[in-house]
C-alpha cells in the first residue's frame, strides 16, 4: 500500500523516488547474481590462479610454480594431438549437425498429414540423455553383435571395417553420435526462423522463373543468415568443449585415444593423474583458444544485431 | 511449366521419402533401444539380429530393479534436479522481476552477462569447482550438485523469464497495485499466471539440464549411495560381463522422466524453443 503504481520501472518512467527502489530491484536479483558469480564468474578467476599452481588434486599440497604448466603443455605433444583431433571432431559434427539440421528444418516447415508428430520424434534425440544417446550408439555400432554393421554387411557395401569402435573408425561413429544427439537444436532454430519468412517473398520469386533451389540460395538462405551464424557458433563452442560423448565412446572400449579430444585431455590430466594445477592450466588454455576463434569469427562474421534479437 | 506434371508427382514421392528417413534416422535408435531391453538373452546376441523381438520378457528390468542400485541413483537424481528446478524457478522469477520492473544502473549488463554465461562451456569450470567443492566440503554432497547445476542453469532461466516478463502488459500490475495490492501480490497473482508458459518451460529446460548431467556428478560425487543415474547407470559397464539388455533397460528408464515431462508440456515448450534452446 505504500509503493504506489507510478513506481513501477515503465522505460523512461521517474527517476526521482528511484534510489529505494533501485535497492529493492537489486535484492531481488540479489540471489541469482551471488549463485552465478560464486559458481560461474569466481571460479574463472581461481582457474587462473590455479594454473600457476602445481596442485595435486586430492592431497592439499599447493606449490607456486609459475608459467611451468603452460610451458609443459605447449611441448606436450600429447596435448597438441588432443588439439588437433578436438578440432576435427568439432568442425566436422558442427558441419554436419548445421547441414541435418537445416535438412530437416526443410522437410518439416511446410505442413503435411503428421507434421505435428513428426515434429515431435525429431526432438527426441536431443530430449534423451547423452549418456544414454551414447550407450545406445556403443549397442548399435557393436562389433558382435550391432545391428548396423550387420545391415552394412547385408547391404553388401564395399569397404566396410570388421569393427567400428576400433581405432581407425571411432571418430566415424562419435561424429554421427553426436550429429544424432545434437541436430535437433538446429532444426528447431532454424525452423522457428522459417516460419517467420513471408511467403510473398518465395511468391515473387516463383514469378520470375526460379527453380526450387534458386530460391533456397537466393530467398532462404539470406533469411536465416543470422540465426546460422549464432547457431554455429553456439554449436562449435559446445561441440569443440564436448566431454561426455568422446569420454563414454572411448573408455569403455579401449580404442580411446584416438578420439582423446582436448576436454577428454584436460579431465584426465585432473583426475587420472590428480595434476589439478596442470588441469586448471589446461582449462584455460582451452577458454584462450575458444576466445581466438570465436573473436575471429565475430570479426569475420559481424551478426546483425537488428534482427537478432528475434 | 512444361513438366509441372511429373515433376509435381516427383517431388511428393521425394517429401515422403525424405519425411520417412528423417523419421527412421530419429526413431530407429529409441525403437532399438526399448525392443533390445525386452529380448530375451540369447536372441538380444543373436545373429542376424531379429527386428521384432520373437520373445518377450522383463528379465533385464527385473534385474535393473532388484540386482542394482539403480532405484537408489533414480531417487537421488530426483532430488537433484528437483531442488535445482525449485531454486532456479524462485530465484529467477524474483530475478528477471526485478530486471524487467525496477531501474537500476547496470540492469542491461547483468542481461548481456546472463547470456554470455549461457555460452559458457562448464568444462572450464570443472578443476576449479572441484577444488571449491572439497575446501567447502560439498563433494560427496546432493546439495553440492545441485548448487553447480543452479547456477548452470540460471543464467538461460533468467534470460527466457525476462522476455516473458517483459511481454506482459505494466498496466495489469498498475492496476493491482491501484486497487491496494502489494508488490509480491502482483507478482504472485498477476505476474506469475501470465508468465506460466515461461516458467513452466524454464522448469522443464533446468530439470533435463539436471537430469542428464554427467561431467559434474562424476567429478562431485564419489561415493556410490549418492550418484544419479548417468554416473550410476555407466557404472554397469564394469561388470564382469557387459549385460547390454539390462544397460537398454536403464536406458529406457532414464529416457522415460525426461520424455514424459518434454512431451506433457510441449505446446508451453515451443515458446522456450523460439527463445533459444537448452544448452548441450
Amino acid at each position: 500500500m505504500t509503493v504506489h503504481a507510478e513506481t513501477l520501472a515503465v522505460p523512461g518512467g521517474r527517476v526521482s523516488r528511484g534510489s529505494r527502489e533501485a535497492w529493492i530491484g537489486l535484492g531481488l536479483l540479489l540471489p541469482a547474481a551471488v549463485l552465478v558469480f560464486a559458481f560461474t564468474l569466481f571460479p574463472v578467476g581461481y582457474n587462473l590462479w590455479l594454473g600457476f599452481q602445481a596442485k595435486h588434486a586430492l592431497r592439499p599440497t599447493t606449490a607456486w610454480v609459475g608459467l611451468e604448466n603452460y610451458v609443459q603443455i605447449l611441448q606436450d605433444t600429447d596435448f597438441w594431438r588432443s588439439v588437433w583431433v578436438g578440432t576435427v571432431y568439432a568442425v566436422w559434427s558442427t558441419v554436419l549437425q548445421i547441414g541435418t539440421g537445416v535438412a530437416g528444418a526443410l522437410i518439416l516447415h511446410r505442413r503435411f498429414p503428421g507434421c505435428d508428430f513428426l515434429r515431435g520424434v525429431a526432438l527426441f534425440p536431443y530430449m534423451i540423455p547423452t549418456v544414454i544417446a551414447v550407450f545406445v550408439w556403443r549397442w548399435l555400432m557393436n562389433d558382435l553383435y550391432g545391428v548396423v554393421p550387420y545391415i552394412l554387411s547385408a547391404l553388401h557395401i564395399p569397404g566396410m571395417p570388421e569393427a567400428w569402435l576400433a581405432h581407425g573408425t571411432i571418430m566415424l561413429v562419435l561424429i554421427a553420435v553426436s550429429v544424432w544427439t545434437f541436430f535437433p537444436f538446429v532444426l528447431v532454430n532454424v525452423l522457428a526462423r522459417l516460419q517467420t519468412i513471408p511467403p510473398e517473398l518465395y511468391d515473387a520469386a516463383r514469378v520470375d522463373g526460379a527453380s526450387p533451389l534458386r530460391q533456397f540460395v537466393h530467398v532462404t538462405l539470406p533469411q536465416l543468415r543470422n540465426v546460422l551464424l549464432i547457431v554455429v557458433l553456439l554449436r562449435g563452442i559446445w561441440m569443440f568443449t564436448k566431454f561426455e560423448v568422446p569420454w563414454l565412446l572411448g573408455f569403455g572400449g579401449g580404442a580411446g585415444e584416438a578420439i582423446r579430444t582436448l576436454p577428454v585431455f584436460t579431465y584426465q590430466r585432473s583426475f587420472t593423474y590428480y595434476q589439478a594445477g596442470m588441469g586448471a592450466a589446461l582449462s584455460n588454455v582451452m577458454f584462450a583458444l575458444l576466445l581466438a576463434v570465436v573473436t575471429i569469427y565475430l570479426v569475420a562474421f559481424p551478426p546483425d544485431v537488428e534482427e537478432q534479437d528475434a | 511449366m512444361r513438366s509441372a506434371r511429373p515433376t509435381a508427382a516427383g517431388a511428393a514421392t521425394l517429401a515422403w521419402g525424405l519425411r520417412l528417413g528423417l523419421f527412421v534416422f530419429c526413431a530407429f535408435p529409441l525403437y532399438w533401444m526399448v525392443v533390445s531391453s525386452f529380448k530375451a538373452s540369447p536372441e538380444l546376441l543373436a545373429s542376424p539380429p531379429t527386428f521384432f523381438p520373437h520373445e518377450w520378457e522383463l528379465r533385464a528390468y527385473r534385474k535393473l530393479f532388484y540386482e542394482t542400485n539403480f532405484w537408489t541413483y533414480f531417487q537421488n537424481t530426483v532430488v537433484v534436479a528437483g531442488l535445482t528446478t525449485l531454486l532456479v524457478l524462485v530465484a529467477g522469477t524474483i530475478g528477471a522481476y526485478s530486471l524487467t520492473r525496477y531501474r537500476y544502473p547496470g540492469r542491461a549488463a547483468v542481461a548481456r552477462t546472463m547470456l554470455l554465461a549461457y555460452m559458457f562451456p562448464p568444462i572450464i569450470l570443472m578443476v576449479p569447482l572441484f577444488l571449491l567443492a572439497r575446501n567447502l566440503g560439498l563433494t560427496n554432497s546432493r546439495i553440492g550438485l545441485a548448487l553447480t547445476y543452479i547456477s548452470f542453469a540460471l543464467p538461460y532461466a533468467l534470460w527466457i523469464l525476462r522476455a516473458f516478463f517483459q511481454s506482459i502488459p505494466l498496466d495489469l500490475e498498475h492496476a493491482a497495485l491501484i486497487d491496494g495490492a502489494n508488490r509480491a501480490q502482483a507478482l504472485l497473482h498477476v505476474v506469475a499466471p501470465l508468465a506460466l508458459p515461461g516458467m513452466i518451460a524454464t522448469a522443464i529446460f533446468t530439470f533435463i539440464v539436471a537430469w542428464n548431467d554427467f561431467l559434474f556428478a562424476l567429478v562431485l560425487i564419489g561415493v556410490d549411495e549418492l550418484k544419479t543415474l548417468p554416473v550410476g547407470v555407466n557404472d554397469f559397464f564394469h561388470m564382469a560381463v557387459v549385460d547390454w539388455g539390462l544397460i537398454m533397460a536403464a536406458g529406457v528408464m532414464v529416457t522415460i522422466p525426461a520424455l514424459v515431462f518434454f512431451i506433457a508440456v510441449q505446446r508451453y515448450l515451443i515458446a522456450g524453443w523460439g527463445a533459444g534452446g537448452l544448452k548441450g
